[in-house]
């Protein structure tokens, strides 16, 4: 039972959703918070204590005046782990991978475990090379495609969703925008210090994620000493959506390993 | 009164199919489909129009916009510049370098200070909000723009304004520390400054401010909304009433020798609102920041729920315009010389007057010639008798 909360870090009022207990497993979301009702969150909450916030301007935390950089979200994260009072493993998906590797790369001592599951943050290939696929600049229906294995099951149908989620949706988009629009989606100085990550990491990706592909990952796991890399097949972009026990089984072996 | 030519340069030559089946007309058509030897042609006979207008006492509006059949002038400033060597007599306008999509707000100041100086003080500077496809095109994080375009103006007219040697700005979106600008603006302390806009609450800045508000095809009722705005915000503030001076209406015109022709022609103009405007979803309804999330449900939704009112952007009310609609709705005046002059006033006596008609005179297939014969009727024909007309109503 994931339940849904508001809790204050540093001054700064968010949404977070917990469930389960034992060892602390922290969650940090990708472009959209997941929902109490979310299977892969129910999953985690059967292996440990999972504390899951949502970053200012998404789901419902509201976003204080003059929040707007990702180091804001790193420092804000900081705050969060610091609350932990022990180490935890640290979950970051996609957009909250990206927060994830930059707090493990300055360390942080309630780090205890990292897993990464397609995580952006950095830029490998040359300026013509489109690492990131552009949500902003492409099509709706591309977007979808490249954001799914399965698109028509797991992509968003605003005619199906109620106003408060298409609401939620829109405020995610901003913020999320807000954050990455230049460079998109990347620190251009985190390759360098991805090395700086000294704790067991994971990372997983999904076999179809089109917004950055399987390669871009295995190149992100290189920069990482020690880091276990694996797939999912039948998952894209979002494993935590589409293959959630997947994306649960490798993360419970991993905390048990 | 004050009549302005606004002419945003359209490049109307892509073949038909390929816009149809387009999602996008902007930011996305491959480069190739423009001929340059076309936009030659364009660009001069645009210039040529520019000078006509300088030769009849009509002044002159400098647009800009990026990567799209809509418009040519993506860059605005060096358009501006040939305008202000060439021209001798009218005020030009530059309506203008979209400011929140520049880096350094300090260089667009340096520019149009050193276009001042060209124009020894003929120069209004417009300023626009953008948005849409122009953001992408721009590479400008769409979600804060209107925070960076009150910044930007800020550091503007600081930058213009400034006689006192190096002075700095650390705002929010823009520093620069050392801001002298050589040469400085003509006019003390800087051109006049005005914002096109029709929305409501821009509009109560702009009167908080004095600027002057042009409002760009939006017809009577936007028109109003946006100008009540002003107006009241300017009470609240305790401040004057404003002066006519202050209002800008901007329509489609085209006078010819009789009604059947002003319409006939003039309808060409609609080009610009049926084929130019339209931008794929990821430009328009779904580009982050452009709304509040709370209207997001009314505009994301592919039918609307029962009983809920479909929110779009303004332009989307003006795509598959008629000309009968677009005069009677008064976004364009077309006719006679008698037909046009009798069409603004109208316009002018609804809104309670305004000082400039901004009137967009060339787009799509409309050609040079035409636009040409227009400019000459109106400044002969039409403008005296509609300064005659509004002063009388002056007094």
């Amino acid at each position: 039972m994931i339940a849904r909360e508001t809790q204050n870090f540093h001054g700064i009022e968010l949404e977070v959703l917990r469930g389960g207990a034992g060892h602390p497993i922290l969650v940090l979301h990708g472009m959209h918070p997941l929902t109490p009702a979310a299977p892969f969150l129910t999953r985690l909450a059967s292996l440990g204590a999972v504390t899951a916030p949502s970053f200012p301007g998404f789901g419902d935390s509201p976003k204080p005046k003059d929040f707007e950089t990702v180091f804001d979200i790193v420092h804000l994260t900081r705050a969060i782990l610091d609350a932990a009072g022990g180490p935890v493993t640290l979950v970051g998906l996609s957009f909250g991978g990206w927060i994830a590797a930059e707090v493990a790369a300055q360390g942080h001592p309630n780090i205890g475990r990292l897993v990464l599951a397609d995580p952006l943050g950095i830029k490998i290939g040359g300026p013509e090379d489109a690492d990131i696929f552009d949500i902003y600049n492409n099509s709706p229906a591309d977007t979808r495609a490249a954001t799914f294995h399965d698109p028509e099951r797991f992509g968003p149908d605003f005619d199906e969703m109620d106003d408060s989620d298409i609401i939620r949706y829109a405020r995610d988009r901003d913020a999320l925008c807000l954050y990455s629009w230049n460079p998109y989606l990347y620190n251009p100085q985190l390759p360098r210090w991805l090395g700086r990550i000294a704790v067991p990491t994971l990372v997983c990706w999904g076999e179809s994620d089109g917004i950055v592909t399987p390669d871009y990952g295995r190149a992100y796991a290189k920069l990482i000493q020690g880091a276990r890399f694996a797939t999912i097949a039948g998952a894209g972009h979002c494993p935590e959506i589409e293959r959630p026990d997947d994306l649960a089984a490798l993360i419970a072996a991993f905390v048990g390993g | 009164m004050q009549l302005w030519f606004h002419n945003e340069n359209t490049y109307p030559f892509v073949p038909e199919k390929i816009l149809a089946e387009a999602d996008s007309v902007r930011a996305t058509l491959p480069g190739r489909l423009l001929d340059p030897k076309i936009a030659a042609d364009l660009f001069h006979e645009c210039m040529d129009e520019s000078l006509l207008c300088d030769d009849v006492g009509i002044n002159i509006v400098s647009i800009e916009h990026h990567s799209g059949i809509n418009s040519l002038y993506g860059a605005s400033p060096i358009v501006l510049g040939a305008l202000a060597r060439q021209t001798r007599n009218v005020r030009i306008l530059s309506q203008g370098t979209l400011i929140s999509l520049r880096k350094d707000p300090v260089r667009v100041a340096e520019e149009y200070a050193t276009a001042d100086v060209m124009l020894r003080g003929r120069l209004d500077i417009g300023f626009v909000k953008s948005g849409d496809s122009e953001m992408v095109s721009n590479n400008a994080n769409p979600v804060g723009n209107l925070e960076r375009f009150w910044e930007a103006i800020d550091l503007i007219r600081k930058a213009l304004s400034n006689v006192d040697g190096p002075t700095r700005w650390e705002g929010k979106h823009f520093a620069h520390r050392s801001i002298n600008l050589w040469p400085r603006p003509y006019q003390t302390p800087h051109p006049p400054m005005w914002t096109a806009t029709g929305d409501p609450d821009t509009s109560r800045e702009l009167g908080r401010r004095g600027m002057i508000n042009s409002v760009v095809l939006r017809g009577i009722d936007g028109t109003k909304r946006a100008w009540g705005a002003y107006r009241e915000a300017r009470a609240e503030a305790g401040l004057p009433e404003p002066a006519l001076d202050r209002f800008a209406y901007c329509g489609f015109v085209y006078v010819g020798d009789t009604d059947e022709e002003g319409v006939a022609i003039g309808s060409k103009l609609l080009w610009f609102l049926n084929t130019s405007l339209k931008q794929a979803p990821q430009f328009s309804k779904f580009l982050p920041g452009r709304m509040p999330p709370e209207m997001a449900p009314q505009v994301y939704r592919t039918r609307p729920k029962p009983g809920e009112a479909r929110i779009a952007r303004p332009a989307d009310g003006l795509i598959g315009m008629t000309a009968e609609q677009a005069i009677q709705r008064q976004i364009m005046f077309a006719g006679n010389p008698d037909t046009v002059t009798k069409q603004i006033m109208a316009a002018y006596d609804t809104l309670g007057g305004f000082g400039h008609l901004i009137f967009v005179g060339r787009s799509g297939y409309l050609t040079h010639a035409e636009a040409e014969k227009s400019i000459k009727l109106l400044a002969k024909e039409v403008l005296p008798r509609v300064r005659e007309e509004t002063r009388a109503r002056e007094r």
